[in-house]
């Protein structure tokens, strides 16, 4: 069970923690400081990097306004330690929020190079304000002293940090193992996938922002009273550098590995600067920064998942040769079973109109994709949408999801608009897709994937994760609703494989498996047929009539025109972005207007079986089911 | 008046460094997608390698030529060795990456010429007075030799067979493929013109700006606002991003406050990325470079 | 001109193309037709380059080119137009045929004789020349991309779907420039076609794809009565 292991892992670090400055000579203790200090930062770094994906090469910033925040409170105003740190943290996290609220909505290298002339800006700040003390900085921070005692030596100062870091850890761990880390992770593998699971994007890599900062902030504080002293170098660029080594070599994503990559940093840095100086003379400054660089390029070269992966690899490697081999993967569905499924007491009655769409238009460039497209769908029925390649099938099924905007008209779910929202505001409504092209959540299990469904079910947020137990109950009715789903789809005998490991029509299964955990009232699937065998076919055509006879809607986009045909109850035609027919499957299969669409055929051809051509009577004798 | 004229002056000499720099920028990310963050280090190597040799006893031309080859080689170097082979490349990796590269060369050029800051010899001609402003032929030199190259680079993209197949790389890269077009060359190719202005910039700041083993990373950082006030795949509105630059920066460290100087250019970044994405100064035609 | 023998090729974790046998002659206009997912566009890919074959061999003009890389296939003469009408948006009509003669580009008079031909096949460029390729209507792209295939003097063309979202007018325009190519330049042509019926006018051969095999071969007369076109092409993938 991984949480016993957690637990071993955890109760193995607070023995280090503990013995460290007992065994280690002071000199080594006090790298040990400095490994905890930044280590602290960089396992905030380590955790924007790798649960939100987005890069912060200005961490030193936020550090630097938590070393000064503290250093100004605690000499100028007479603060007390505790209550200073709190209110440093704060003040960075706020400032986080502030440069968040507007770049977070950038994609990610302009988001890394934004807070990288953060870092210069803070510095510039730092040395102009006379109130911060100019190039001097803030000086004579007292150590901390607690209940009579001060804590001035390597050794105290280390077990005074060591709670600190520790509950850092357990934090960290609680975030990335819990619903946001689950949601960021499954955004980092696919944005629009997440979204529409109802993962507020925006909102999510914020809060891992505004905490990651908050991490920075909490290691200045922890410097300024270890040094002494905060002036602008604090917030120079090579400890940005430095920080983002650290959650690089460690591993991105990785708590353990940050702490690891921590004290591997600062060991390679005293290293370097013992060593270099002795092969070149007259070597000064900075010079352990090219070990640095070279480190940082080496690493994401080689080893780019960083040391925890390659950890986690060579454990994987010992497992698989112990485990037992997988026993042949099949479906376990009934193949008769035609009930009802997946019915909801709040659901609209059959019939009710969920999903209303109005004059839909929508231009790239100067081609018009489509040309005021209307319909209706309704609570308790299947409805198909096809049409001949580039008809807009597509276009339109993206607006309709969320994921595109349109140009022209409205898209309605139960009455509210959704057109040109994000799609996670459809996921809200209860309406949900799947992908043609696959959006698997490479990095998590089957089970994973399905999990991420239920995220919109869930309450924990950041704080719940911080204390474990809340949470637990939560997670334990995501885990049951999601073995429910899982065998309800036929899958649940890959549940804890790695998604990315399953053949293309199961992965399909389990894009349907995931949407379906949402409990959607309205689900479109993107041509959900498309790389099936003919048993696969008729097995999710069974699965999907179940769900329309519990109530659901479900839109259906697809090439395979018998299919749908069979399976739906209405048929919509698209073709050269314009609806040219609407109607039951029996309808639409003998208008000519549908036969000429997908024939290629000019509009004044003669569409019969008597005509010259023998495709078109072949295929006119096709269509009518003779 | 005079005030203006100095400030505008001298905001546009530096300004033609950042946009030489600002266009190696372009010339790279409209290829490839790759953000490199060496470029400003290409302008203090060559500033260094260029001031050595000219202690060495080589002729002013001559040591500025051996400083901007060096620089294309060093260019051409990262290419083959550390971007080519990464497969998945994302514009995101590329900065981590060319960060890692960017650290140690300034270390290096930490270790070989030691802290402080050099100049080269300045380049010929006498500086003037005209209409009450007193006028560096330095800057006049930068100035114009960034004008020359820029028309140069532009005329290279858009007159030659060859500049045309990096344009169709940027814009296209399967139908470039499909034509024969070697993308992966293209890169290599768009690494050698970013090594190319960066060796130039180096070299023409050098009299003026001084070539120090840091001075790569404010420069780096400001041709890449001046790149994305131009919106980042354009080589013009990388080039009139850079001169923009120079001269907003330059008034404001002369009626504000100089030590705000290098903070300009950030203040300016931020506001651009949440105003405008896509930058202020590229022409409503979707060309690129 | 072009074989292809035992082709299997995909992407990621989804095998597509399993097995393909099929080659073009000289002066031969073969089509490929086939339901969206067939894998028709996969087929080309492979051929072309784009995506490495996991099997089987691509043989241009005799020579084996499996494997390699786009860039060097199109040297070989083959020239491939896209799917979705690929110009170089911001370069001029002119520019997007120099750079179709990349490979040759140091064949000064063979080019210019070439572009004449290509103007001559497709008037309507010539008026058009200065303009930029991303400004003009859809069919003028797709002769343009087919012309710039052209410039590369290739032996064989394939093309992706060049009649998607055209008019049935342009269509029938550029239907008969390529059979003109066929006939007069003894070009080998793979037409890949959700049009049938423009495709069935055209072809010498047809070849009928569905899921990632060829189910059967035939001229445009012997296949107009086949069953399986049918349900290849208007799709029907039960197992019964």
């Amino acid at each position: 069970m991984a949480r016993g292991r957690e637990w071993i892992g955890f109760a193995v670090f607070a023995v280090l923690l503990t013995a460290f400055p007992l065994v280690a000579p002071e000199s080594i203790v006090d790298i040990g400081v400095y490994a905890l200090i930044y280590g602290i930062a960089a396992l905030g770094l380590s955790l924007l990097m790798g649960l939100a994906g987005q890069v912060n090469l200005g961490q030193a910033a936020f550090f630097a306004i938590g070393a000064y925040t503290q250093g100004m409170l605690v000499t100028r105003y007479g603060v007390a330690l505790p209550v200073a740190a709190v209110a440093a943290v704060a003040f960075a996290m706020l400032a986080a929020l502030l440069v968040g609220l507007p770049l977070l909505r950038l994609r990610g290298h302009y988001l890394a190079l934004a807070t990288l002339g953060l870092g210069i800006i803070v510095t510039v700040a730092a040395t102009e304000s006379d109130y911060l003390g100019a190039t001097s900085g803030i000086y004579g921070i007292a150590k901390p002293e607690f209940g009579g005692r001060r804590y001035d030596s390597a050794a105290e100062f280390f077990w005074l940090l060591a709670p600190v870091m520790f509950l850092a850890v357990l934090f960290a761990r609680n975030v990335v193992a819990g619903r946001i880390g689950r949601a960021l992770g499954a955004i980092n593998d696919s944005e629009v996938a997440a979204e529409c699971l109802g993962a507020d994007t925006f909102r999510l890599r914020l809060q891992v922002f505004v905490l990651s900062a908050g991490y920075g902030g909490l290691a200045g504080v922890a410097y300024v009273h270890w040094i002494g002293v905060v002036n602008p170098n604090a917030a120079n660029f090579p400890l940005s550098v430095e920080f983002l080594l650290m959650a690089v070599l460690g591993g991105l994503g990785s708590v353990w590995g940050a702490v690891i990559g921590a004290v591997a940093v600062e060991f390679l840095d005293e290293g370097l600067r013992d060593v270099i100086p002795r092969l070149i003379p007259h070597a000064s400054g900075e010079v352990q920064l090219i070990g640095f660089g070279v480190a940082l390029t080496a690493v994401v070269l080689f080893v780019p998942g960083g040391l925890y992966d390659l950890w986690r690899r060579a454990v994987t490697r010992l497992r698989r040769r112990s485990a037992t081999p997988a026993a042949p993967s099949g479906s376990t569905v009934d193949t008769t079973d035609e009930t009802p499924v997946l019915s909801r007491p709040d659901r609209p009655a059959p019939g009710t109109t969920l999903l209303s769409v109005e004059g839909l238009v929508r231009h790239f460039g100067g081609v018009t994709a489509l040309d005021g497209v209307s319909f209706d769908v309704r609570a308790g029925e299947i409805f198909g949408l096809i049409g001949p390649n580039g008809a807009g099938k597509t276009t339109c099924f993206n607006i309709v999801s969320g994921v595109l905007a349109p140009s022209g008209g409205s898209v309605r779910l139960r009455g509210t608009r959704i057109d040109g929202r994000k799609p996670h505001v459809s996921a809200r409504a209860r309406a949900t897709r799947t992908f043609q092209n696959l959006q698997i959540f490479g990095s998590t299990t089957v089970r994973g994937n399905v999990a991420v469904g239920r995220h919109l079910r869930g309450r924990a947020g950041l704080l719940r994760a911080a204390l474990v137990l809340p949470a637990r109950a939560e997670e334990r009715a995501i885990a049951r609703s999601v073995d429910e789903i899982l065998a309800l789809v036929g899958i649940a005998d890959a549940a804890d494989r790695p998604a990315a490991d399953l053949s293309f029509g199961r992965q399909r299964l389990v894009e349907i498996a995931r949407a379906l955990a949402l409990e959607p009232d309205l689900l479109l699937l993107d041509e959900p047929m498309a790389g099936l065998s003919g048993g696969e076919r008729a097995d999710l055509a069974r699965l999907l009539r179940r769900l329309r006879a519990g109530g659901m809607a479900i839109v259906l986009v697809e090439h395979d025109v018998e299919a749908v045909l069979a399976l739906a109850d209405r048929v919509a035609v698209l073709d050269d972005g314009v609806l040219i027919a609407l109607g039951r499957p029996d309808e639409v299969r003998h208008d000519p207007a549908v036969v000429a669409a997908y024939l290629g055929l000019d509009e004044d051809d003669e569409v019969d079986e008597t005509a010259d051509d023998p495709v078109v009577r072949a295929a006119v004798r096709e269509l009518d089911g003779g | 008046m005079t005030d203006l004229g100095q400030l505008l002056l001298a905001g546009l000499s530096v300004g033609g460094v950042y946009a030489l720099v600002a266009m190696g920028f372009a010339a790279i990310y409209a290829v490839s997608g790759v953000l490199n963050l060496t470029q400003g280090e290409f302008a203090a190597l060559a500033g260094l390698v260029a001031i050595s040799a000219s202690g060495n006893g080589f002729p002013l031309p001559l040591a500025a030529l051996l400083g901007i080859v060096t620089v294309v080689v060093l260019a051409l170097a990262i290419q083959r060795l550390i971007i080519a082979p990464v497969r998945r490349m994302t514009t995101l990796l590329s900065i981590i990456l060319t960060l890692g590269v960017s650290t140690a060369l300034k270390a290096t050029m930490l270790l070989i010429w030691g802290p402080e800051g050099r100049g080269l010899d300045p380049l010929p001609g006498n500086d003037f007075t005209a209409a009450g402003v007193a006028v560096r032929s330095q800057y006049l030199w930068i100035l114009g030799v960034s004008v020359v190259v820029a028309v140069a680079v532009s005329w290279f993209y858009e007159r030659t067979l060859a500049g045309k197949a990096l344009r169709a790389c940027a814009e296209q890269p399967v139908a470039a493929r499909l034509a024969g077009i070697s993308v992966a060359r293209a890169s290599l190719v768009s690494f050698g013109i970013a090594g190319l202005l960066g060796g130039i910039a180096g070299v023409l700041a050098s009299p003026v700006y001084f070539s120090a083993w840091d001075s790569g990373l404010a420069l780096g950082l400001k041709g890449f606002v001046a790149a994305t006030l131009g919106g980042l795949t354009s080589i013009r509105g990388a080039f009139m991003g850079g001169l923009v630059l120079g001269v907003v920066e330059s008034l404001v460290a002369g009626y504000i406050d100089t030590g705000l100087r290098d903070a300009v250019a950030f203040v300016v970044l931020i506001v651009v990325l949440v105003a405008r994405p896509d930058g202020v100064l590229r022409r409503q035609v979707a060309a690129r470079v | 001109m072009l074989d292809v023998a035992g082709l299997s090729a995909g992407y990621d974790t989804l095998p597509v193309l399993h097995g393909i046998d099929l080659g073009v002659a000289a002066g031969e206009l073969v089509a490929v037709i086939g339901a969206n997912g067939a894998g028709k566009t996969t087929l080309l890919r492979a051929a072309s380059g784009l995506i490495r074959p996991t099997a089987g061999t691509v043989r241009v003009d005799g020579r084996d080119v499996t494997g390699q890389p786009a860039e060097r296939i199109a040297a070989a003469g083959l020239a491939h137009v896209p799917e979705n009408r690929l110009v170089f948006p911001s370069l001029t009509v002119a520019d997007n045929l120099a750079l179709g003669g990349w490979t040759r580009r140091s064949a000064r008079a063979g080019l210019a004789a070439t572009r004449a031909s290509v103007l001559d096949l497709f008037p309507r460029l010539t008026s058009r020349l200065g303009q930029a390729a991303g400004t003009l209507s859809g069919g003028e792209q797709q002769m343009v991309v087919i012309g710039r295939g052209l410039m590369a003097g290739p032996k064989v063309l394939v093309l992706d779907e060049p009649s998607v979202g055209l008019a049935p007018r342009l269509v029938g325009e550029i239907f008969a420039a390529l059979g003109r190519l066929r006939t007069e330049q003894g070009l080998g042509i793979l037409l890949v076609e959700q049009n049938a019926r423009a495709a069935f006018r055209v072809a010498d051969r047809v070849a009928v794809m569905d899921r990632g095999r060829v189910v059967t071969t035939g001229t445009p007369a012997e296949l107009a009565l086949d069953d399986r076109v049918q349900h290849a092409y208007l799709g029907g993938g039960y197992q019964a």
